[in-house]
């Protein structure tokens, strides 16, 4: 971190402990402690909504679980808050991990919908529940006591202020640790994730626990804070305030969280006072036409685009002076600010911010190159594979892949000898890809058998078939666009963390070792396929041959045995190419073995050891690349039966 | 006998959840997308009936003109709220947009119908008919005859007319049919304003069974979600089928059990499906291509 930074963050924290001191004021204390709370709860949200990118309409209830676990386990067994804490944060991440199990599957609207049905459930639970939870009467606590002393509201302020801390700094490691990778890979392709040995279910779960923990925190403060708890408070009211929280402070920033918090707690009071709120909306409506005039005049606008925020914002003062009474807008508020952040502030108020102070996300990509290029031979990145003997490392045998009518493999059997290129070539619709997918168990055979090293494949899951060591490149490149070229293979090299969530939390030895050990390899990786000038660029802004060569990087870092190429050299310049086979090369002389799907036929019949050839889902020809050429059935394939040759 | 009148309150009840079940389909074949404020598209639909038939017009005449407002409001709410996600390809945009119009719509309601729950006057006598020993209420046999009805319609339209072919052809394919000169913004337009239709009407038709308010969209909405997962997002007798067990299921619960229970059975058949057979029962489950 920048000495700009720690002074920055030296003085928030200096500000927000003495703040109850000076203010004195009991009301903004707890206003304060409230904007804390949520912005634990919104930390563990963001990880959810901003780094997996699923919509999570639960936690006002996981929210309410925390709340409520601390509020039974003080009424019915008088436990103390050391208690209560620990077990409000493993009860609700116990809870976190239900939710997440039907996710188990489905994403997206699904997902969406089965939060809402969960919190809803919680909902109706604490409300009938009442010999545990006393129904809709709610519950009294009092703040908590250590030692036989009861804390006051300002030494309470500061008891939160610590776990906020605390909390920020714990998410914080986790989301720059290979977790938080994990999360955003998952986001970002979770074909490739699972094809990278990252278990897409396993991380979706861990994301929900984690999150759901925080949520157990957030819950467990709130109702000590309130000392009074009821069940219509974690209602869908509070998850769509707690989603616009996110949204609009900004995604994947800390700052965003608590920026967000901020509003969703003062907004409503601002509400309250209508006259304060005319003020607000004219304000916003005069800044927004202003932005927008000078975004017209710089012509980095359309008059179109810039006509609905101007009459929404313009509108809304209208209406503020239309209206007598706020409060029963409210909703309508809401609802409005999330329609202008969705479409109009997509990346917050942070990222709006640093868009125009023209702050670009600088990522820190921490590995000392000078050190690396002395001591470093080019090649030591990629693992070496012995290759004994010239013995099968795959074989499979009858595999028949049906969609519905159409068999896109027909009884298919491939032997892959260990240590060479085995191309596998065939028209477009032959069922080149299919195969790709099946051995890498994104699709199940519907009938045959698959052996790698011996062992059969059937049964096994994407991610364990990769960890077993087969990884591979996408026709259509999945790379995870908004990670860095760098963490892209950091993904890759997921595996070779043994690391937990607390090794992250505390930053243990082992933590710290396996995290520089893995960057220098992903770096080293990167200097392989020759992109080591853009480790630390995003990935969607190279260009394309750049990203068919960092999938291949990506798939090295899994230190696989066999490794899959769908299509390497498509839309690759003449210069790529020639690059592209010398890279290819190189693998194999680690005793990587390779198949080669590809379409260029001069680099298919110049670095392949033997060829197959599919037809319609079955394999016409099989040899070395002179006799492929040479095979009229495989020239009849490409270039069309006998009536093309009387033509 | 009362586990029979359970069921027959329990059939009405689940053919309105299919058929608001059928306007998320509506819209999920189109665009693949889906209206979170479906429930409060039906909640609009019972109170403009309402005002309606405050202001003395006859429920069967009020039908259509609430069926209009449905489409006005469904087109409303694809030109602001999902128009602009598809363009962008943002999921958790359309999801987001549509939740925040939902909110404001139920919003609109509270402040101009007020928080309290109404009662919307049945059209048909209330005296309960007896079937195999069981009451029916006659707005019972309404409700299911309406509610198959306004189902079949709309596949006849999809199956008959040429814009209906249309509607079925961007379903199938939308860059296809958009090649094919098929305007597919309009037909995603349409597609939701006939879903808002569906539910405007089911709004209507389940009002004079219970009591209408502002707040009865909501969890309608969710648990014909329920129903659409059940039954499969892109299957027609799965909607039916769903909708009966739930609707059973609830009436069930509500009377064996607490009437504060009755809308779990549906949350946890709900969670139970997507994690075992996430196509739904009668659903196929689509291909992912690589």
């Amino acid at each position: 971190m920048k000495a700009k930074n720690w002074i920055a963050a030296l003085a928030g924290l200096a500000a927000l402990a003495i703040f109850p001191v000076v203010s004195g004021n009991p009301y903004y204390i707890h206003l304060v402690e409230t904007i804390m709370i949520y912005a634990i709860l919104l930390f563990g949200l963001d990880i959810v909504v901003g780094y997996t990118g699923q919509v999570s309409l639960g936690h006002a209830g996981l929210f309410g679980v925390g709340a409520y676990t601390a509020g039974v386990l003080f009424m019915k067994l008088g436990m103390p808050f050391y208690v209560t804490a620990p077990l409000s944060i493993l009860v609700t991440a116990g809870f976190g991990a239900i939710l997440a199990l039907p996710a188990l599957r489905v994403s997206g609207p699904y997902l969406a919908m089965v939060t809402l049905a969960f919190g809803t459930i919680i909902q109706i639970l604490i409300n009938e529940m009442d010999f545990l939870t006393n129904g809709p009467m709610g519950l009294k606590i009092p703040k908590p006591m250590f030692a036989g002393h009861r804390l006051d509201e300002v030494q309470y302020y500061w008891l939160v202020a610590a776990l906020l801390v605390v909390s920020l700094i714990v998410v914080h490691r986790v989301l720059k640790s290979h977790l938080g990778r994990a999360f955003e890979a998952l986001r970002d392709s979770p074909i490739a994730s699972d094809c990278m040995g990252v278990s897409v279910y396993r991380y979706k779960v861990y994301a929900f626990v984690i999150s759901a923990g925080f949520a157990g925190l957030a819950g467990c403060l709130y109702s000590y804070s309130e000392q009074y708890i009821s069940p219509n408070t974690y209602n869908f009211e509070l998850t769509i305030l707690f989603l616009l929280a996110i949204i609009m402070g900004g995604r994947k920033t800390r700052t965003g969280a608590i920026i967000g918090s901020t509003v969703i707690v003062m907004l409503p009071k601002l509400l309250d006072d209508i006259a304060t709120f005319r003020v607000v909306a004219t304000a916003l409506a005069v800044i927004v036409v202003a932005g927008a005039v000078l975004a017209l005049a710089r012509r980095t606008t359309t008059p179109q685009r810039v006509a609905v925020p101007i009459i929404g914002t313009a509108g809304l003062a209208v209406f503020s002076f239309w209206i007598e009474a706020l409060t029963d807008w409210r909703l309508t508020i809401f609802g409005l600010m999330i329609l202008l952040v969705v479409y109009y502030l997509q990346d917050g108020i942070v990222g709006f911010v640093r868009k125009t102070l023209n702050l670009g996300r600088v990522r820190v990509t921490k590995v000392d190159t000078d050190a690396l290029a002395t001591d470093t031979r080019e090649d030591d990145a990629v693992s070496a594979v012995g290759t004994h003997g010239t013995d099968a490392i795959l074989d499979v045998r009858g595999v028949l892949m049906q969609f519905s009518g159409l068999k896109a493999l027909n009884d298919v059997d491939l032997t892959v000898k260990r240590g060479t290129i085995h191309g596998l070539i065939g028209p477009n619709g032959s069922g080149k890809s299919t195969m790709m997918n099946v051995l890498t168990g994104i699709y199940v055979p519907t009938a045959g058998a698959i052996e790698y090293e011996g062992q059969s494949l059937a049964g096994r899951t994407s991610s364990k078939i990769a960890l077993s060591g087969i990884a591979r490149t996408f026709q259509n490149v999945q790379l995870f666009g908004e990670m860095t070229a760098l963490e892209n293979v950091l993904v890759g090299l997921h595996h070779t963390f043994r690391s937990n969530f607390a090794d992250v939390g505390v930053m243990s030895p082992r933590y710290r070792r396996e995290e520089r050990a893995a960057r220098e390899r992903a770096f080293n990786m990167l200097r392989f396929v020759g992109l080591e000038n853009v480790a630390a660029e995003e990935a969607r802004n190279l260009p394309y041959g750049k990203q068919r060569l960092l999938e291949i990087a990506r798939a090295l870092a899994l230190d696989p045995q066999l490794l899959l190429l769908d299509e390497p050299a498509a839309g690759l310049t003449a210069p790529d190419i020639r690059e592209l086979v010398a890279i290819i090369r190189k693998v194999r002389n680690h005793g990587i073995t390779l198949v080669l799907i590809e379409h260029h036929m001069d680099v298919v019949m110049s670095v392949c050891d033997t060829v197959s050839v599919l037809d319609f889902g079955q394999k016409i020809a099989e040899g070395k690349p002179s006799e492929i050429q040479a095979n009229e059935k495989v020239i009849e394939a490409y270039l069309g039966g006998q009536a093309a040759q009387v033509a | 006998m009362i586990l029979l009148q359970l069921i027959y309150s329990g059939i009405a009840l689940g053919m309105i959840y299919a058929v608001i079940a059928f306007g998320y389909q509506l819209t999920f074949a189109t665009s693949g997308t889906l209206n979170f404020g479906q429930g409060d598209a039906l909640m609009l639909g019972a109170l403009v009936g309402l005002t309606l038939v405050s202001a003395g017009v006859n429920y069967w005449l009020m039908i259509p003109l609430v069926c209009l407002f449905g489409l006005v409001q469904g087109a409303f709410v694809e030109r602001i709220g999902v128009r602009p996600a598809i363009k962008i390809k943002s999921e958790f945009g359309w999801i987001m947009s549509t939740i925040a119009l939902g909110i404001i719509f139920k919003n609109v309601a509270e402040n101009v119908w007020g928080r309290d729950d109404l009662r919307f006057p049945s059209p048909l006598p209330e005296a309960p008919l007896k079937v195999f020993g069981a009451n029916v209420l006659p707005m019972e046999l309404l409700v299911v005859g309406g509610a198959l009805v306004m189902m079949l319609a709309v596949e006849f339209f999809n199956r008959k007319t040429i814009f209906g072919k249309a509607v079925v052809a961007t379903a199938n394919d939308r860059d296809a049919a958009s090649l094919m000169g098929i305007n597919t913004g309009l037909v995603i337009t349409f597609s939701y304003a006939l879903s808002s239709l569906t539910a405007a009407f089911a709004g209507v038709l389940i009002a004079p069974l219970t009591l209408t308010g502002a707040t009865m969209g909501a969890v309608l909405g969710l648990k014909a979600f329920a129903v659409a997962i059940i039954g499969g997002l892109s299957s027609g007798m799965g909607i039916i089928v769903g909708g009966m067990i739930l609707g059973i299921a609830e009436t069930t619960t509500g009377f064996y059990i607490s009437t504060g229970y009755k809308d779990v059975p549906g949350l946890v058949l709900l969670l139970i499906v997507l994690a075992v057979k996430p196509a739904g029962l009668f659903g196929k489950m689509a291909i992912k291509k690589v």
